[in-house]
């Protein structure tokens, strides 16, 4: 028997104001699986994500996030579903990694946002999985790139979420830590049994690590199913190129 | 670290002025052992409420800067900077004299409603103006114009008084810490108070603002109020100190950034208190100077605040930019 899936996305049409960007947009998401949203730039992704994440309604039909609308739920108990790592980063200029990990745990604190002993002990163990551990007592402004990434995704970690919204996590990142930051990612994937929603720019990084693909470009979403939908036949029409094998691609 | 330095500051705020007072008299006459009625007098009419005055608005002044720094994702921000603190004086200005052409004098909690309308007032005007154009460059710059104009219209206002109006106009509007009454003390360390209770609630969402807006919205802050309640703490703030001491510049600006360099953090919990701490004790030492370097003629407080805080912010700059 199927679970119920996490997230719900049926007929959503995304943009700003009156501008639609993308429509037709529907898929699910079961727990412990991740969905890369794939396609040219200015197809969408990133305003599904927003979308996704509340940032911006959406202009015609419905999210749910375990059978709720997200509409409907609260900011303090959305925060503790949802978490997100946008493009942004941080431009902080004294603030150590390891507060920015805390951060994290802001739904979880008091009036005061003072850490518990337990909230402690969930920044400790999202710094280790996203291995981060020794960036402790860093400035964040002073690393680099590929560390502020995991930064970021340990702070997500921090939140525990059932759901993570990730924008682009490994662009501008080299090969090796795009590796790296992939590699923690899936493991607390499949061991938690979370949930990721993510963009991303290199195709075939997409369908490797992912389970679900969404494909949005033209205006509308052009795909959407198991990684294995991700043929040649797809990028081209998707991207308007006469070829998708890198190997083969002339300059002309 | 910061308490003793102020502990010490106000030792010395009491002892020092035009007739010297020893530590032991002083401590005398506080805990009431000595009564020679002068220095008595000295103390508990024109230094103690003097001193309280310049610790309350000095630690407001300060924390109304740590306020709109972290709204504005500037260092640069600052009441003075963006204008607020001229125009809560041009608001007061125009009220007092209006309420001394109809023959009566304003009330202290008066000044301070017309210093926040002022205090509003321009704030608005920026908003507005960043809503337009979001640049910071722009943002400061508006702010400068706003200050230059409310300045020039509070010269103008004042060149036109009738002379009775002036003599209080002329001397509060340059900024000072003096002539402030115990009643004054009173409905300071209200305002002072409540602004500083609420700036400690809101150490929690500045800590996740501090991220950046669509983080800090992700993590269940109240974005469109946290902001709103920035402004308004922060423009009840200003108008305290304006109603009370005039507009005085720097502070607001330079002691949160010399606060962060000194503790080296950046975490609301222990900014909002020492940015506090540290304000009082830059004003004790500002107005020290004040009255003391070219006694027994005294300069204004904002005169003193200036030359001190100047170099701060301009090296505070230069640092930013290697």
């Amino acid at each position: 028997m199927p679970a119920t899936p996490i997230l719900e996305v049926k007929n959503l049409t995304i943009g700003y104001g009156a501008k639609s960007v993308c429509t037709d947009i529907h898929f699910f998401l079961q727990p412990g699986e991740i969905c890369c949203v794939i396609g040219p730039n200015g197809g969408g992704k990133s305003t599904l994500l927003s979308t996704l994440c509340r940032q911006l309604p959406p202009l015609s039909g419905e999210i749910l996030l375990e059978n709720m609308p997200v509409e409907t739920i609260l900011a303090k108990d959305f925060a503790k579903k949802a978490a997100i790592l946008t493009t942004r980063r941080p431009r902080t200029e004294l603030t150590t990694c390891r507060e920015i990990v805390e951060s994290g745990r802001y739904p979880y604190t008091g009036t005061f946002g003072l850490l518990s002993d337990d909230d402690h002990a969930a920044v400790d163990l999202a710094m280790r999985e996203a291995a981060v551990t020794e960036l402790a007592d860093a400035l964040f402004s002073e690393i680099s790139d590929g560390q502020k990434q995991r930064v970021m995704l340990a702070k997500a970690f921090a939140q525990e979420t059932e759901l993570l919204i990730l924008d682009e996590p490994t662009s501008f990142l080299d090969i090796r830590y795009q590796l790296e930051f992939l590699q923690s990612l899936s493991k607390k994937v499949r061991q938690d049994k979370l949930s990721v929603v993510m963009s991303m720019h290199e195709v075939e990084t997409a369908a490797k690590i992912a389970d679900t693909v969404v494909c949005l470009g033209d205006g509308k979403m052009q795909a959407c199913g198991r990684a294995e939908i991700v043929t040649d036949e797809l990028i081209q029409k998707l991207f308007h190129i006469d070829t998708a094998l890198f190997g083969q691609l002339k300059l002309t | 670290m910061l308490s003793v330095l102020l502990y010490i500051l106000v030792i010395v705020n009491l002892c020092v002025g035009s007739v010297s007072l020893s530590v032991g008299e002083v401590l005398a006459l506080l805990t009431g052992q000595d009564a020679n009625p002068i220095s008595h007098s000295i103390i508990y009419d024109i230094r103690l409420p003097r001193l309280l005055a310049a610790l309350l608005l000095g630690g407001a002044l300060a924390l109304s800067g740590l306020l709109l720094q972290t709204f504005f994702h500037n260092p640069i921000a600052g009441p003075y900077v963006l204008g607020v603190s001229s125009s809560a004086k041009l608001v007061v200005a125009l009220t007092m004299i209006f309420c001394l052409k109809r023959g009566f004098v304003m009330t202290s909690p008066l000044m301070v409603a017309a210093a926040f309308g002022g205090a509003m007032l321009s704030m608005g005007f920026v908003l507005l103006a960043a809503a337009k154009v979001p640049s910071m460059e722009i943002l400061v710059i508006c702010g400068v114009i706003v200050g230059y104009f409310c300045s020039a219209a509070t010269e103008f206002v004042v060149t036109f008084a009738d002379d009775a109006s002036i003599v209080n106009l002329h001397y509060w509007s340059m900024g000072s810490f003096s002539g402030i009454g115990w009643e004054h003390i009173g409905v300071m360390s209200v305002f002072v108070c409540a602004g500083l209770v609420g700036t400690i609630l809101l150490a929690k969402p500045m800590s996740a603002y501090q991220l950046g807006e669509s983080y800090a919205a992700n993590l269940g802050v109240p974005v469109r109020l946290f902001r709103v309640a920035l402004i308004i703490l922060s423009g009840l703030l200003t108008a305290t100190v304006t109603a009370f001491a005039g507009p005085i510049s720097f502070v607001g600006m330079a002691v949160p950034h010399l606060i962060k360099v000194l503790f080296s953090t950046e975490r609301p919990h222990i900014l909002i208190p020492a940015v506090f701490l540290g304000g009082a004790c830059f004003c004790l030492f500002s107005d020290l100077a004040a009255r003391m370097l070219f006694s027994p003629t005294e300069l204004s407080i904002s005169a003193v605040t200036s030359v001190i805080g100047a170099p701060i912010v301009i090296w505070m700059l230069l640092k930013r930019k290697g």
